[in-house]
Formats: C-alpha cells, structure tokens, sequence
C-alpha cells in the first residue's frame, strides 16, 4: 500500500426526508484494495454519488492528490481519474467493444472517426489486462462478464487513478469472478486506488486489504482486513448481533403429501432438468449465487417465461401451465425478486393490489364490489399486520416492507396453496424481515407449501425445511435442513461442473 | 393552493376538473364578447354537433391511452366506417338500421385489428396507428371507388336516423353522448375490464404475473376504442352529411387532445372519463370560437397541436416532480 | 464464444441482411410486374416510378435518423407540403427568386425539425405524439401562407424553371433522371454521417441505451436534436424534390407521404425500437413502396390498394423484426 491518494471527510448529505450521509469519512491509498461494505441502503452508493458528482454534497471535502476537489458530473471525474464499474452495465449494445470504450472521445480523422485506431488502442487496453475480446465484435454478443471486462479496459483507457466497481460480481460465473481477481490484483500492483462495494464475504476476505463499514448513512469503522474475522464485519453492519438461529430440523410430517412435483424441467441455459418435490407445509428454500438459475426455474414454473420441456404435477395430477394465469389457476402464486417491477401496481390502492388476481370473486354481476373488496383487504392488513392508513391508501406510499404483504395478500386473497417466494426480503429493513420471516412460518404452519429463493445463507437456514441447491442452471444438491451446513450449502453452490 | 386541493369537495371533483370547466366557461364568454352572435342557441347547437362525434372519438382513445398505448388512426376509421356503411346505404339499399350497425361493426373490425396486433404481437401502438390509418383510407376508397358518400337529408323517408342529433332544438345527441360517457365511466371505474385496462397501463408485467390475461383486456381497449369510433362515424354523418375519402386525420389530434386534456396521463394508467368530456367540450367550443372570430380552421389545427403539447408537457413534469 | 457466432452467421446476414432479401424482392417485384404487363416494361413507367420515389426517398433518409433513435416523426409529410407550399408562394406571389424560395423552404423544415426535437429531446414528449401535432401544426401553417390554393412552382418553358433539371433533363429528347443521381449521393453522404461521424455514432448510441449514452457524457439532448434537424431537413430537400416533379401542390395533403418514407426505411432493415438500422436499407425498402404503388395499377388494381398494402407491408417488417428479436433472446 502506498500513500493516500483520495480523503473523503466529514461528508454529508440529506435529501428531503432521509440524512443520506452523516458526516461520512473515507480514504484510499495507492495500490490498495478497499471494501465498502453495508447494508441496503446503508449510503454506500451515495458516498460514491456524491464523490462522482452525481450528488452534491452539503458539507465536508474531498481531497484528491493533495488538492480539495468538487466534481459537478461524471464526466469531470472521469477526466480527473476517478471512474465507476457499474453494477447495471452501462452497455450501448449496438455498438462495437471498441466504440464503446472510446464513446464521447473517439479518435478523428478530419471529420470522419477513426475506428481502425480505435480498434487498435482497445486492443493494446485488452492486451495490457491480459485479456482476449476483439475490439470489432458487437457489444451485445459478449456474455456479461465480458462485457465487464470492456468497462474496466474503459475505465483503464481513462487513465483512471482510482476506480471504484459497484457489486462487479453480481452477474459473473465463478471463472469470472476469478478473472476480475486477476485483473484486479494487476491493478493493484500498478498503484491504482481500487474501491470495491460488495456484499459477498467471502470475496471481501480473498480480494480487499481494508474494509471499511457503514451503517444508516454513517460511517462505523475501518479495518485491515487480514485482521478481522467475518463476525466482526458482521457485526459492525448490524450493530447489534442478532442470534439468527438456523432451523433445528425440519417441521413437517415425513408423511405429508407431495403438493407439488416438478420433474425435468427445462427453459433456456439457465433451467437445465431441474426436479423436485415440495411438500404440503413445507418451506423448501432455494439456495445458490447470483445467476444460478434459481429465479428462471421459479418463472418456467410459474409460466412467466416460456419452457422448452418438463412436467409439473400439482397434487399428483399433471398440470399444463403455459402462462401465469394457468399456474395461478392450480393455486400457485408468485412474489417477485423485484417487487416495484413484477410485483405491484404502484398508482393502484391496496385494495386494488390485494385483489388483483382473484378480481372475479370480487363481482357483484358486472361491477365490483367495492364493499366486499375492502373488506377483505382489511382482513388481510390486519392479519398481516400491513401499516397503511387505509385500504385506500396508494401502494407507492407504502415502504418496501409493507409493500412486499400487499403482495403476500394478493396471493392469499386468491387462496393459493403453492406460493414462490423469489428474495422476499430483499431491500426491507431488518425489523421487517423479521416479520415476513413470522409470516412465512405462520403460513407453513397453517398447511400452505412455500419455495424461498433466497441469496442470503442466514435467511436460508433460519426458514427452510428442506434446501435444493442450483448452480449454474442445474440442481447440484439437496440437503434435509438436519444435515445443511454454510460450508456444505457453498460447496455445493460452486461445485464445478463439467 | 394546496388548501384548495385539499378541500373534500374539491378532491372530489378532482382539482384539474373544475380548472378545466372554469377555462371553458372562460372560453365561452371570450368568445360571447368577441364572436358575432355567438350566444344564440344555432351557435351552441353547432359546437354541440362538433363535440358529439368529437367526443365519442375521444371516449374511446382514452380507453386506449389507458393501457398506455395510442392510436391515432380514430379520424380515417371514422370515416372509413361512415364511407363503407353510407356507400351500402346509398348504392346497396341497405335498410338504415343495418347500415347504422355497419358502420360500428366497421369501427369494431378496425380495434380488432389493431387491438389484436399490439395485444398478441407486440407491434409498436404507433406503427399500428400509422398502418391502419392508410389501410383505413385505402379500404373506403377502394370501397366506394374514390367517391364521396351523402346520408340521406332529415325529411327524406330514411333520414329518421338524424333525430339521434337532436329533435327540433331539443339535443338528442347530448343526451346519447353523455349516456355514454356514464357507461364508459362505469366500464372504466367499476368493472374487471376497466381495473385491468387501467392496471396494466401502470404496470404491465405485475398483473400479467398476478394470472391476469393482460392480453385479452389490451385488446379489449382497442375493441371498446373501435366501436367508439363507429358510433361517432354515425353522429358525424347525422351532423354533416357528406363523408370524402381520403379524409379524416386532422380528428386525431383533437380526439387526443380532448383526452390529455381532461388528465388522462400519455404514459397510462391514469384515465378520467369526466375529465376527457369538458376536454372535448373546450375542443368543440373552441372550433366554433374559431369560426366565429372569422379565422380559418387552420387555425385550429395549429391551436389543438399546441394543446397538445401543453397538455402532454404538463403530465411529463408532474410525473417527474413525483418521482 | 464470440467466434463461433461468426461462423454462425448465415449466407445472407454475410451479404447484408435484410438489405439483400429486400433487394431480392424489388427485383421479383419489377419481373412480376413487367411480366404480367407489357406496359410496365416502358421506359416512361420507369421514370415515372423515379419521379415518384425522389421525395420518398429523400423523407427515407431523414427519418432514418429519429428512427434509429428509437423515435419516429410523422411531421415529414404535412412539412414536405407547407415546405413546398411556403416557398411557392415567395416564388409564384412575391415573385422572389426561385432560389430564394428554396432556401426559405428549407430554413423552414430546419426550423421545424428543431422544435420537434426540443419537443422531444428537451422536453421529453413521446416523439409520435409531439411529430404527430408537428404534423398537424406544419399542415394548418401551409394552407394559411398558401391561402389555401394550390400552388405551382414555374412549369418548365417558363424562366426559373431551370430547378426542374436538377431532377429530370432532357438530352437529344431522351429524359435523363438526374435525380437519382442526386438521391445516390446523399444517400452515401448520409451513410458516411450515420457510421463515421460523431453525429451518427451518437444517434445510435441513444437509440441502443440513452442513458448510457448520458453517463458516458455525451451531450445527449443536442445529438437528439440533430436527428430531428436532419429529419426535417431531408423533408425539405424532398418538398424541392416534390415541387420540381409535380406540378402543383395543393394544401391539406401530405398526409401520409410519412408512412411511404417510414415504412421504407423500416423495410430497409431499421429497427421500430431504434439502435439499428441503415441509409442504404432505407433507400431499397422506398423502392419496394415505389414500385408496389407505380406497379399495382399495372396489373388491374386501383392506386388506393397501394395505401392498404404499404400498411399491411409496414405491419409485416415489423413483425419480422419483433419475430427476429425474440428468435435471439432465446
């Protein structure tokens, strides 16, 4: 590690409403690797708004090279040598790799742009990476990671001086995550400042030297990272340590009926002959890294997406589903990984969103019933505990949390047994989690057959009775929850297939 | 300001409502003033005239702008049902009633189509607009071999179907179109097709993942839409007689306009029937104020553009303000 | 992986794609035509469908580019008229010089295709709801500068007719299309903008990801502009184009003309979604349009068919290209 080369102090920033930054401190040295780590919505990516110029800042300074600086775009800090590696890839598709790199500056020949030498520079970049993409190929025709390759050769090609990569990993391949490794180690021996915001542990202990931890828009604390164990970042991100018991064994009888059978299925590269069971009030959760395939294997079942073969069996009777509306029809339901997408309809009342799929028992002849409608919203707020004003209230005005039992209650209206719980967490505060964890209990409980797809280990032995473990579009395991273990549930989840 | 808003009567009627009624109102007098002889009862009878068809045209597209579509092939499908079922009338000897019924199913055939291609098929709403609003023109003008069609005059034995319009003074047409207004109201507010329609306009993919047949109630937009536009081919010829191929397109604009006007929001989701009633009022009285300061409609067409424009710009910032 | 989708590619992406099928299909359409009609065969009906295609072609070019954006603009065709109309009627009325008039027609389609796109790229309106009252606005401006009457530019024979022999010239009694001579050019002039030009680049980068065409600190909002500025001023190069080959414009018309250009262009191989698509695809697929509303009369059907088929045809390219999309993301 060398010098400082950036200092973030006492940055802070509000926004109507929320204190985004609370007096934040930051630094990076040269030829460091530094994690910024926390929670969703713990302010990592508005600190580095705010250092971009995306966010103007209230108060505090940033210092880099030695000089207080204040960028007003992008742009201005990309010309100083600080650039982003987004998490949404900022691809122009239609364009070439190369016209991608150079977009904005491309070399000219009189009025004419160069793109021969443009060519030639992006290879010299990829040459310097040690990587192989041919600068005349079609963005779009690059697989994810290779395109993440292009945006880091692109940040490179700005003779960036830190570059910071927002969750890089997110969408990579076990190979290349292990590619980026490489690139980045490269980085680092050249002296470049890197910042690397992730969620994933395991990455933070093998790739960074510091991390540094923030909670609720404030800043916790740095550490070196040889130095520290997982608990302690763990704990500095909750603050407070939650006893997130793992389920002791599981809680449904041996001889439950089998609700609901899928064998075989097929749907793309990313379904590749999934099968399994899921019993009556049983919560089979669905484990695995990012892009493993467990979200399309939840969608071809639910009928979002088209499959290419494979049956399903819904109460040992064979079911054709083709579209959502068949599987809600066999009493399938479905809640969203991403809820303000797929989930709800946000200039519609809660009441409207409750009853969304099951609007025909809601008709009074051609009219709906208003009455009864609310009615049974009510019910739902209330047993779900949902906190809203009224059952008039928008959805939109709704936190996430709450939000996210409109969706329940939608799928419960309809008295769906089979319900698919795709991230049913995911961007809710931890109190709220707790709640919807209850929830699902409760649900299971009362004879209701539950699938989470979860990326969170905890979350995964804390509620599942049984795992199934995807990787790479394929089932590789499935483990009682008396024999699941972290380790055994990971090896799993990477396990090299050939 | 927002006291006003706030005011239980106000939401009531809906803030952007009675803005719009006090601009007609407006309207109105500015015209009284400055028009000749604009306070008799010809003058409002006449705008009346103008605001039936107008407003059926505009009934339906806002059914359309719901699902957050458009289509703007409304003014050539009108004609071409009002050229298609008056040829039948006048040179097949088609009884009134059944010609009457073409001319909807005329309309409906066309939502059909549309409906069917943007529904199933993912076809751009404006490609499909741009496409049948040719094939609208065409089809009547291959139909009736390029002549224009005259709907038989009030006295003659067939032209019983013009007391739709009005009766001596009495404004039949009034009554029919704000009968319909009701049901669309109802259709769009009380109904599964209505909640959908509008629903899916706001966001497509969660009702298709709640098990809904978004497809189906799209479509239906475009079919309700279509048979609008028959209906107001019907009180356009019991207006004004004469139907010229080739013609038609200049009723896009305002039926739109009448639309944006009243607070249907371009990106769906957002419709308000009452709202799209004083919006084609204000359309209507504003070709008869044009009229009667002796200006050419010309005028009016670059008038309605600029609505639009307003209109649409307005919905833009405040869904920016709100997001 | 990217290597083996080259040798992937079939025969006919290799020769150009959907340009070359289009290709392939005005051919069989002129065999067709010339085969069940003698007269189609003439030299006359070959000038003639020319003559037809200049302005169409030439609104092809322009909208190519608000297209490839991911936009459209239906104010091409009222604006080619109350370009040609404006400028007759300096020429014809004022008795301004023929030259003078052109250059006021096309200040005025630069104008127009400039408030289309601060309408859109400013002020952030659906392009086919801001054009499409462009469309209405440039229509009620023509008929009140021509007062409503038709309007002729100077017939030839007469002085100032000499801009009719940019499009058309008579040697030795034979007529020579010099237009298409003229429409060549642009169209490669054009293409050259469109793929090695920062004008062109960006078009395409808006059309494919806007946002990270922003990110990337492009001056996103002026290169918006300047797809509409372009296509609004193609739209006044094709009224010139317009009013040299026919001799009288009349107000109120146009409607219409935007949909040979657009269904063109999108025949041509450009995409209804933007980010893809090409001059010279644009220019064959008009000539497929051209040539089905030159050639139906020819085998017994009346000139409205042509509307119907153009619309159907439109509906069909489009649904090759949705049907093409799909195809790939699986």
């Amino acid at each position: 590690m060398g010098e400082v080369i950036l200092t973030m102090k006492e940055i802070d920033k509000s926004f109507p409403g929320v204190h985004a930054l609370d007096h934040v401190n930051f630094e990076v040295k040269k030829g460091e690797v530094h994690a910024l780590m926390g929670e969703n919505g713990a302010g990592k990516s508005t600190l580095m708004k705010v250092l971009t110029g995306i966010y103007k800042k209230d108060s505090g300074t940033i210092t880099y090279e030695g000089k207080e600086v204040e960028f007003h775009n992008t742009r201005e800090a990309q010309d100083a040598g600080i650039v982003i590696v987004h998490q949404e890839l900022n691809m122009l598709g239609h364009l070439t790799v190369a016209q991608n790199i150079f977009i904005g500056r491309e070399f000219k020949k009189g009025i004419a742009i160069d793109d021969k030498k443009m060519n030639e520079e992006a290879k010299k970049l990829f040459d310097r990476l040690h990587i192989d993409i041919d600068p005349a190929e079609t963005m779009s025709n690059l697989t994810v990671g290779k395109q993440q390759m292009c945006e880091i050769a692109k940040a490179i090609s700005h003779e960036a001086k830190v570059i910071i990569f927002d969750e890089p990993s997110a969408a990579l391949t076990e190979a290349e995550i292990e590619e980026l490794f490489k690139i980045i180690k490269d980085l680092r021996k050249q002296q470049l400042g890197i910042v690397y915001i992730s969620h994933r542990m395991d990455e933070i202990k093998v790739i960074t030297d510091r991390v540094t931890v923030m909670r609720d828009g404030t800043y916790v604390g740095t550490l070196i990272t040889k130095d520290c164990t997982k608990d302690d970042i763990i704990n500095m991100m909750v603050g407070r340590v939650i006893y997130e018991d793992p389920k002791e064994h599981s809680m449904v009888a041996p001889d439950a009926p089998v609700v609901l059978k899928v064998e075989h299925l097929n749907a793309g590269k990313m379904v590749q002959d999934v099968s399994f069971e899921l019993r009556k009030g049983e919560i089979l959760g669905f484990s695995g890294l990012m892009g493993a395939g467990r979200t399309e294997t939840a969608r071809a079942i639910f009928g979002a997406d088209p499959k290419e073969s494979g049956d399903i069996y819904v109460n040992g009777k064979k079911v054709e589903i083709n579209s959502p509306e068949d599987a809600v029809k066999c009493g399938i339901g479905y809640l969203s990984e991403d809820r303000k997408r797929y989930g709800i309809v946000v200039q519609k009342t809660v009441a409207e969103n409750s009853t969304m799929a099951t609007l025909e028992k809601y008709m009074k002849g051609l009219f709906i019933d208003k009455k009864k409608e609310k009615q049974i919203t009510e019910e739902y707020v209330k047993s779900l505990a949902t906190k809203t004003p009224s059952v008039d209230q928008l959805v939109v005005n709704l936190s996430g949390g709450n939000q996210q039992k409109v969706v329940i209650a939608k799928w419960l209206v309809r008295d769906c047994d089979i319900l698919i719980f795709d991230e049913p967490t995911r961007g809710i505060d931890v109190g709220a989690k707790n709640e919807i964890y209850k929830l699902m209990n409760k649900l299971a409980e009362e004879g209701k057959s539950i699938i989470m797809i979860s990326s969170e280990m905890t979350e995964i032995l804390r509620m599942s009775d049984r795992i199934v473990i995807m990787c790479e579009g394929k089932k590789t395991g499935e483990v009682s929850i008396e024999e699941a273990s972290q380790e055994a549930i990971m090896n799993m989840a990477t396990r090299e297939i050939s | 300001m927002e006291k006003i808003k706030q005011n239980p009567i106000v939401k009531k009627l809906g803030f952007n409502r009675i803005i719009l009624c006090c601009v007609l109102v407006l309207m109105y007098a500015l015209f009284a003033v400055f028009g000749d002889n604009f306070t008799g009862l010809p003058r409002i009878l006449s705008a009346l005239n103008y605001a039936y068809f107008l407003g059926f045209l505009s009934l339906g597209v806002t059914f359309v702008i719901a699902t957050g579509g458009i289509d703007f092939s409304i003014g050539p499908v009108m004609f071409c049902a009002a050229l298609i079922s008056g040829y039948c009338l006048t040179s097949y000897g088609v009884p009134m009633a059944l010609s009457l019924l073409i001319s909807v199913l005329v309309g409906m055939m066309f939502g059909i189509f549309n409906g069917y291609l943007v529904a199933y098929w993912s076809v751009p709403p404006f490609i499909v607009s741009m496409a049948s609003m040719n094939i609208a023109k065409g089809v009547a003008s291959v139909f009736t071999k390029t002549q224009s069609v005259s709907w038989p005059q009030g006295v003659s034995e067939q032209g019983w179907f013009r007391n739709l319009v009005k009766v001596g003074d009495f404004p039949v047409g009034l009554v029919i179109f704000l009968v319909f207004a009701v049901i669309c109201s109802i259709i769009l507010n009380k109904t599964k097709a209505g909640r959908y329609i509008l629903s899916l306009g706001s966001n497509k993919e969660a009702v298709r993942l709640s098990g809904v047949n978004i497809k189906k109630w799209e479509m239906l937009a475009y079919v309700i839409c279509g048979t609008l536009v028959g209906i107001a081919a019907i009180f356009f010829v019991a207006a004004y007689t004469t139907v010229q191929p080739g013609y038609g397109d200049t009723y896009n604009n305002e039926a739109i306009a009448g639309c944006v006007m009243g607070g249907t929001s371009m990106a769906g989701g957002l419709a308000s029937i009452g709202g799209t009633v004083i919006g084609v009022f204000i359309i209507a009285l504003l070709q008869e104020g044009i009229l009667a300061l002796h200006f050419r409609k010309d005028y009016q067409l670059i008038i309605t553009g600029i609505i639009v424009i307003v209109a649409v710009y307005a919905d833009v910032v405040a869904r920016r303000r709100k997001n | 992986m990217s290597k083996s989708k080259v040798s992937n590619k079939s025969v006919i992406s290799r020769l150009g794609g959907q340009k070359f099928i289009v290709i392939l299909v005005v051919i069989g359409l002129i065999i067709f035509f010339s085969a069940v009609s003698p007269d189609f065969r003439k030299y006359t009906t070959f000038m003639s469908i020319l003559d037809y295609s200049y302005y169409i072609a030439l609104m092809a070019i322009g909208v190519t580019f608000p297209l490839i954006t991911g936009g459209v603009d239906l104010s091409i065709g009222t604006g080619l008229i109350c370009y040609s109309l404006t400028g007759g009627y300096l020429i014809v009325q004022k008795g301004w010089p023929v030259g003078a008039g052109m250059v006021v027609a096309l200040l005025l389609s630069i104008a127009i295709g400039l408030l289309n796109g601060v309408l859109v790229a400013i002020m952030n309106l659906p392009p086919f709801l801001a054009t499409l009252c462009t469309c209405m606005i440039t229509r009620g401006l023509g008929s009140i500068f021509s007062q409503n009457f038709g309007i002729s530019w100077p017939t030839s024979g007469t002085p100032g007719s000499w801009f009719r022999n940019i499009f058309k010239i008579t040697v030795n009694g034979t007529k020579i299309p010099l237009g298409f001579l003229w429409v060549v050019l642009l169209v490669v002039l054009m293409a050259f903008v469109l793929n090695h030009t920062k004008i062109g680049r960006y078009t395409i980068a808006i059309g494919s990801n806007k946002e990270a065409t922003i990110l990337s600190g492009i001056n996103v909002k002026f290169y918006h502009i300047m797809a509409y500025v372009i296509s609004g001023f193609f739209a006044g190069l094709a009224a010139i184009a317009y009013s040299a080959v026919f001799s009288t414009v009349q107000p109120g018309t146009g409607a219409g003309f935007e949909l040979e250009a657009i269904g063109g262009a999108i025949i041509g191989g450009v995409s209804a979604s933007g980010g893809v698509g090409s001059v010279v695809g644009s220019l064959i697929g008009v000539y497929v349009i051209c040539l089905l509303k030159t050639g139906l009369p020819y085998i017994g059907l009346q000139a409205n068919w042509q509307q119907i088929i153009t619309g159907l045809v439109l509906i069909g390219a489009v649904l090759i290209d949705i049907m093409k999309k799909k195809k790939e993301q699986k």
